[in-house]
């Protein structure tokens, strides 16, 4: 048959079997969705087709003949790509020499780089992705997640020779990317389909396999236990065979109504990139903040946690002004869960209990000078099991866990300090869906015991399904704050693209 | 992670962390067998104690900052510009508790500079140090006018410190003494120990090691906590100093600079011991006697100094190799 | 796979064999310890101690500090501890006295080759630094009959050269008409001669006029050619600025033969130090007493009259 079959992929790890005879095939013109919890063992698979990783036993056969991809050499001479979450991209080289980075630049005379044939071939390279916003010519530093993205993809096709890209792997993809630069990445991925390119798509994120892919493969526990054309199936089926749980219990109803007390104020409260904000969060309260990628929602956090100046108007936060520093934030009972978990949030390679206790450290020790590893070590598990956290010991370096469980740390980091307010910026972002209803549950539950809650999220399901009331932001600016009683994710798709009233 | 992949991963990183271990061990098993008569004798191991005292106390407060992914690359001449103020002081007639006093004052000035460049104007700690390296230089030359101060200049009492200790004829080693310089480097280590592993302050250092972005947004002062190890990382340089020229009963504006290469020597060869590879300061110390060992295991069996030194680098290079080889491994 | 282990063994292997060829055939042992082994200078006497030493049967263990003071005290503690029939150092004693009355108490002589004296030493071996100073100061003066500019370059932080200066210091000093307009000491960790061209560059600078500088005093070698160098290439090699060093090592007595600016330095017997310090080891092996603290070996001015010799 014509594409990529791939057959009895098996591999074990010291006797632990990360992957039993899973079976694959990616189909020319096909969008095929890998899903699967963290360490379902989505990772070891594409780290075998990439050639970095060995299998136990695996065949693979191109168009009906046997090949191997023993090294990334094999991988790449057979036509696959690989597109991570981390980019390797040279933010001070131009996007045009990015392009170029793996291939030999085209050159005048025999030595001098010919610029222009550079340009011009990034430029056709992004054309041909129907990619016709980015300038060439800027530095690559200067665009945004999702072009940097693009421009990788459009790497990829400008390898030259006979090693031509057929099979893309795209490793959550949107993770990263705010709805807008994902939309053109789907357009992308719509160009490489008509072209005749095969994409396996790893994601967790329902909507997008909805709606981009054609075929779903979900792997659990290393085995392949589902596969079917999206168009026979849907979003309960897939969740369903991932978790064994149904959709229904994602996002825990909010049993007994929010306080009255007023945990944060705004009264035409600006900062350098948000203006005009008002808005009165109530104790217990969960107020989401939604609109287009960037508009705003992670500076309005960043201003309650007094990582941003105020420099008009007025923010109240528990009764003062706001602080102005994450210090005072903290010691006023404001918890923050940044929204970059790797680079904002964990020491990856310290432990989990060092992470955790992290900004507790004064409050558990003696004469908040000397540190009490007892009261560390209690506290940790103490936080650990609100937060259902699953590691081999609080000795374990958090790199060691999953994206879920990494959240989790960050959670129990937060909900430590006993907050009256906590800001959560894309707190779901690289989780898979276990932890996700873990960690809904304990956003729940911290609401009804009344502490008051701000939360941003690019997944519109998640505001609806967990926020009281949504503030929209558009391009910097409050547009509305509406209720997200019976909203459909629809109509609030629709108010970030509104015009604001005059 | 699953249990069951423990098994080879856990035998590599056995000997990730007891690499260096057994290699020190190594070192000082080959030495026993070869000066069986001297080596491992009381006497000898008291000169090496004492050998080794000043550049385990630079050590040690180097590993403050190294504990923070910052560097200080100004201790050697810190250490120079201490010993050359005590130094003046006392050619001038000053009592020498104001010469010391002075030098751990100019200890924690520098320091203090350093910190305010590195952490309030940003500038990295291998740029901003390199500079104060040159400016500490060059104070000691224009301190000591460019001179080595010795002789009668520096009291007796001073230079005496580095050449007594306690005896230990009580205890019934006749001959034998503690050296006050090992006194002086063990007090430092335990400090050191104690505020780095015990206190809220150490702490919060590893925490800015592990992510300086995280732990400012955890709450954490980063400023003042990076600017404070600095101050004590060159206080700890100004006490090296201040050893050295009680050791060499003179001062000179070179004399320290060769501290600290060294020092970061010995921290990296102990952070090949640490699970994470994070600088810990009982390891330092393991690093320090690693390079003291070899010196003076060395001079003993007559190995020509050129090859002591590439050695000493090869060793250096081979235990950092093999950590961060078995970090791939994994 | 690559295992620390065997590594160590290896280089355990590498140690003993070096050790092993290093290992004394006769019965006295020697170690000659100093911070200054990348110097020319200390290289020769090295050589002419290890000539006269292979005559005697001994083979001497030689360590080098890298600068490090401290550590020839630490050496010297480790050889003591070994019990080395004798100790040859080449830095200031004044510095590491706590090794020499380690040294002492344990009976093993100290032989200072161009250190300096002390009462804990057997005898320094040496050059007459001042008379040195001496011939080349008088030299300038005289043939700048005694009046002009001079620069000096000094190194006070060094004993043995910072005695040079002094002298210089005095004989100018004598020439009313004489006027030393700076005393550079110059950057000596590549050696000296590019910061001494540096400074030299900016001293020129600072005096534009031909022949408003008349000499230049340097207390070794290398800041002299460093001099040289800049004199030449301001194109103020005609003015007639004389240049005199110290050590006549060969790039000066090339400078000297060539007939320029650069015309006098000072030949110490480097070889001959360190043969007479093997000499005065051996006595003192013997046990015999040495009653001269220092002992001179004699210097050459060397000018383009003798430079071929």
């Amino acid at each position: 048959m014509h594409g990529l079959s791939i057959r009895n992929v098996s591999k074990s790890f010291a006797g632990a079997k990360a992957l039993s005879s899973v079976d694959l095939d990616l189909i020319p013109g096909e969008v095929h969705a890998l899903m699967g919890e963290n360490g379902a063992g989505k990772s070891t698979l594409i780290k075998i087709l990439a050639g970095v990783q060995s299998a136990d036993s695996l065949e693979v056969l191109k168009d009906g003949k046997p090949i191997t991809l023993a090294t990334s050499a094999d991988a790449h001479n057979a036509g696959f790509r690989f597109i991570h979450q981390e980019l390797n991209i040279v933010p001070h080289l131009s996007v045009a020499e990015n392009i170029s980075l793996g291939i030999p630049y085209p050159l005048k005379f025999g030595i001098a780089i010919d610029w222009r044939a550079l340009e011009n071939r990034a430029t056709d390279a992004l054309a041909r992705l129907g990619v016709d916003h980015i300038n060439v010519r800027q530095k690559a530093a200067q665009l945004s997640t999702g072009d940097r993205m693009l421009t990788k993809i459009a790497s990829s096709l400008v390898s030259s020779g006979d090693d031509s890209a057929e099979f893309y792997v795209l490793d959550e993809p949107t993770a990263s990317l705010s709805g807008d630069e994902s939309e053109k990445l789907f357009q992308v991925i719509a160009e490489l389909k008509k072209s005749g390119m095969a994409i396996l798509y790893v994601s967790h994120r329902m909507n997008e396999v909805m709606s981009i892919c054609d075929r779903v493969s979900v792997l659990r526990d290393g085995e392949k236990v589902f596969t079917a054309p999206i168009a026979d199936t849907n979003r309960d089926d897939i969740i369903f065979a991932m978790t064994g749980r149904t959709i229904g219990e994602a996002y825990p109803a909010r049993a007994k109504p929010h306080g009255t007390q007023i945990a944060c104020a705004a009264k035409a409260a600006s900062t350098a990139h948000v203006k005009e904000l008002n808005f009165e969060l109530r104790s217990g309260e969960i107020l989401g903040i939604a609109g287009l990628a960037n508009a705003g929602q992670s500076e309005i956090l960043r201003a309650i946690m007094g990582l941003t100046p105020i420099i008009s108007g007025r923010l109240d936060v528990l009764g003062k002004l706001a602080p102005t520093s994450p210090t005072q934030a903290w010691r006023r009972k404001i918890s923050y869960v940044p929204r970059e978990r790797r680079s904002e949030g964990l020491m990856l390679q310290r432990n989990v209990r060092d992470n955790v206790v992290l900004p507790h450290l004064d409050v558990i020790s003696h004469l908040k000078i000397f540190a009490n590893q007892q009261a560390e070590i209690a506290k940790t598990q103490e936080l650990s099991d609100a937060v259902r956290l699953k590691s081999d010991s609080q000795k374990q370096p958090v790199y060691q866990l999953s994206g879920g469980n990494q959240q989790k740390v960050v959670f129990a980091r937060a909900i430590g300090a006993n907050p009256s307010l906590l800001l959560l910026d894309e707190p779901t972002r690289g989780v898979d869906i276990g932890a996700k209803f873990d960690i809904y549950k304990l956003v729940r539950q911290l609401s009804e015991d009344g502490c008051a809650i701000i939360l941003t999220s690019s997944d519109l399901p998640e505001i609806l399904g967990m926020c009281d009331r949504i503030l929209i932001l558009q391009d910097g600016t409050q547009s509305d704050i509406i209720s997200a009683k019976d909203l459909k994710p629809a109509q609030l798709l629709a108010q970030f693209y509104e015009t604001r009233a005059a | 992670m699953k249990p069951g992949r423990h098994k080879v991963q856990s035998m590599i990183r056995t000997f990730k962390l007891y690499g260096t271990l057994i290699g020190f061990l190594a070192i000082i098993i080959f030495f026993a067998i070869q000066l069986p008569d001297t080596f491992l004798s009381a006497r000898n191991l008291i000169n090496i104690s004492q050998q080794i005292s000043m550049l385990a106390v630079v050590a040690f407060s180097m590993t403050l900052v190294m504990v923070m992914n910052d560097f200080d690359l100004s201790v050697g001449s810190m250490a120079s510009l201490a010993g050359v103020v005590a130094a003046v002081l006392f050619s001038m007639g000053y009592p020498i508790y104001i010469g010391i006093g002075a030098a751990l004052l100019v200890g924690v000035l520098g320091g203090l500079f350093n910190g305010i460049l590195v952490s309030f104007f940003g500038i990295l700690p291998f740029v901003a140090t390199l500079g104060t390296l040159t400016m500490f230089s060059g104070m000691a030359f224009l301190t000591s006018g460019g001179k080595t101060i010795f002789g009668r200049d520096i009291p007796s009492a001073f230079s005496g410190f580095a050449r007594s200790g306690i005896q230990l004829e009580t205890f019934g080693f006749a001959g034998l003494k503690i050296p006050y310089l090992t006194l002086v480097a063990v007090s430092v280590l335990a400090i050191i120990w104690f505020v780095l592993e015990q206190t809220v302050f150490g702490r919060r250092l590893y925490a800015i090691g592990g992510n300086y972005e995280a732990a400012r947004l955890a709450g954490l002062k980063v400023k003042t906590l990076r600017l404070t190890a600095f101050v004590l990382t060159g206080l700890g340089a100004a006490v090296g100093g201040l050893m050295y020229a009680s050791r060499v009963a003179s001062a000179n504006p070179t004399q320290g600079s060769g501290l600290m290469l060294d020092a970061i020597a010995a921290v990296f060869l102990g952070m090949t011991m640490s699970e994470e590879g994070e600088p810990r300061v009982i390891y330092t110390l393991v690093g320090v006697l690693i390079l003291g060992i070899l010196d003076n295991g060395l001079t003993q069996m007559s190995v020509d100094s050129y090859v002591r030194e590439i050695l000493v680098g090869a060793i250096v290079i081979s235990a950092v190799a093999f950590s961060s080889l078995s970090k791939q491994v994994r | 796979m690559f295992n620390f282990k065997s590594m160590t063994g290896l280089m355990a292997g590498a140690v003993m064999s070096i050790a092993a060829s290093n290992a004394p055939v006769m019965a006295q042992e020697i170690t000659v310890i100093t911070p200054y082994l990348a110097q020319p200078g200390t290289q020769m006497f090295i050589e002419g101690f290890k000539a006269e030493a292979t005559n005697m049967g001994w083979t001497p263990n030689v360590i080098d500090t890298a600068g490090d003071i401290a550590a020839v005290i630490s050496r010297i503690e480790d050889a003591v501890t070994k019990q080395v029939d004798a100790i040859v150092i080449n830095v200031d004693p004044a510095q590491i006295e706590a090794g020499l009355a380690v040294a002492k108490e344990a009976g093993i002589p100290v032989i200072g080759m161009d250190s300096g004296t002390s009462p804990l030493l057997v005898s320094n071996i040496t050059s007459n630094g001042y008379a040195m100073a001496a011939e080349t100061s008088v030299y300038v003066a005289n043939r700048i009959e005694g009046k002009g500019k001079v620069v000096m370059f000094v190194f006070d932080a060094f004993p043995p050269v910072q005695i040079r200066g002094v002298v210089a210091d005095a004989i100018f000093g004598n020439f009313p008409d004489i006027e030393v307009i700076d005393r550079v000491t110059p950057d000596v960790s590549d050696g000296g001669i590019a910061d001494s061209r540096a400074k030299m560059e900016a001293i020129l600078a600072a005096n534009p006029e031909a022949g408003s500088i008349a000499a230049v005093w340097a207390a070794w070698d290398q800041p002299a050619l460093g001099a040289l160098q800049a004199i030449e290439d301001a194109g103020r090699g005609g003015e007639g600025i004389v240049i005199v060093g110290i050590d006549a090592n060969p790039q000066a007595r090339d400078a000297i033969a060539a007939g320029g600016n650069f015309e006098a330095s000072v030949a110490q017997d480097f070889v001959g130090i360190g043969k007479m310090t093997a000499g005065v080891v051996a006595r003192a092996i013997k046990g015999e007493t040495i009653k001269e603290s220092v002992i001179y070996v004699p210097t050459v001015l060397i000018t383009s009259a003798n430079v071929g010799q």
